[in-house]
């Protein structure tokens, strides 16, 4: 399955400062940015499937990176939003360390192939130190998606 | 031996996915968790030189199937998250890269883990001899 996640992720799903500093709350604003760009169907919803995985397990995967995903028919279709928080927020990630780079994936029921393999690609890109380096410096969504792409080929 | 008994040895367990790992074991173990309420730690391991023994046997190039066995191992993880969240079971998802005996003895220590699931074959056979807690075979 060909899929590239500078192509799920759009200028228009990327905010280079987020104001919420707390894990629900982070998780509301991201889900209202996505809801005002019609992403979402479902924003009560989403943030109810996306706080159920919270509960279970911590999305926080360590090094500054959280990735909350949910699998939903309160979303269009594959969706993967970005966030920096330059306070860092407490994800209960597995280091102990704030999250500073926030990735929101989710698609509908019927689309968990493709979810499946879009977090395989997100989770193995952000291993990478230097990609996420240059993700916490980069100025702007172009330079966010150059990232990405570059680092993907 | 009693419920207790298997209640505390499966309080927290851990599956060690291999690359050909399945739906059926994924299931089971899910179902198992389930059962006894167990946290669910995920572990693959990307061997030393893995991809470098690969690309000598098939002749592809080691970069490729480097990334080729990482994102199937996240999808691995990824998958065993998707059933165990709709079951409404506790997982911890890991990726590491190194020797399999050394990092699941880490994981073991750390995580205070008391059974291990892996599907049974010849790459997982040293978990069998060297596991410091017993060892289930899917």
């Amino acid at each position: 399955m060909v899929l590239n996640i500078s192509e799920i992720l759009k200028p228009e799903a990327i905010m280079m400062e987020m104001k919420a500093r707390e894990k629900l709350a982070v998780i509301k604003e991201l889900v209202d940015y996505m809801v005002a760009n019609k992403f979402v169907k479902d924003g009560k919803e989403f943030v109810k499937a996306l706080c159920k995985r919270e509960n279970l397990e911590s999305t926080g995967i360590g090094d500054g990176i959280a990735i909350p995903h949910a699998r939903t028919n309160a979303v269009k279709g594959l969706i993967l939003a970005f966030a920096r928080s330059p306070k860092g927020v407490d994800f209960s990630a597995i280091d102990g360390k704030p999250s500073h780079l926030i990735f929101l994936i989710a698609s509908p029921d019927d689309k968990k192939s493709e979810y499946i393999v879009a977090l395989a690609k997100l989770s193995r890109l952000l291993r990478k130190h230097n990609v996420r380096e240059q993700l916490k410096r980069a100025d702007s969504p172009k330079e966010i998606l150059d990232i990405i792409k570059k680092n993907e080929e | 031996m009693g419920a207790e008994y298997f209640n505390m040895k499966f309080k927290k367990v851990i599956l060690v996915l291999t690359e050909d790992t399945d739906q059926m074991i994924i299931t089971q173990v899910v179902k198992l968790c389930k059962k006894f309420r167990s946290k669910l730690f995920v572990l693959f391991v990307i061997e030393v030189n893995r991809a470098s023994r690969l690309a000598r046997l098939t002749h592809q190039k080691t970069d490729i199937l480097d990334q080729e066995i990482e994102e199937g191992g996240w999808k691995l993880l990824y998958l065993v998250e998707d059933e165990a969240v709709e079951s409404d079971v506790w997982t911890s998802l890991h990726l590491e890269n190194g020797n399999l005996m050394d990092v699941l003895k880490k994981y073991i220590e750390a995580y205070d883990i008391n059974t291990v699931l892996t599907k049974r074959k010849d790459e997982t056979k040293e978990i069998f001899v060297s596991s410091p807690v017993p060892v289930i075979g899917l």
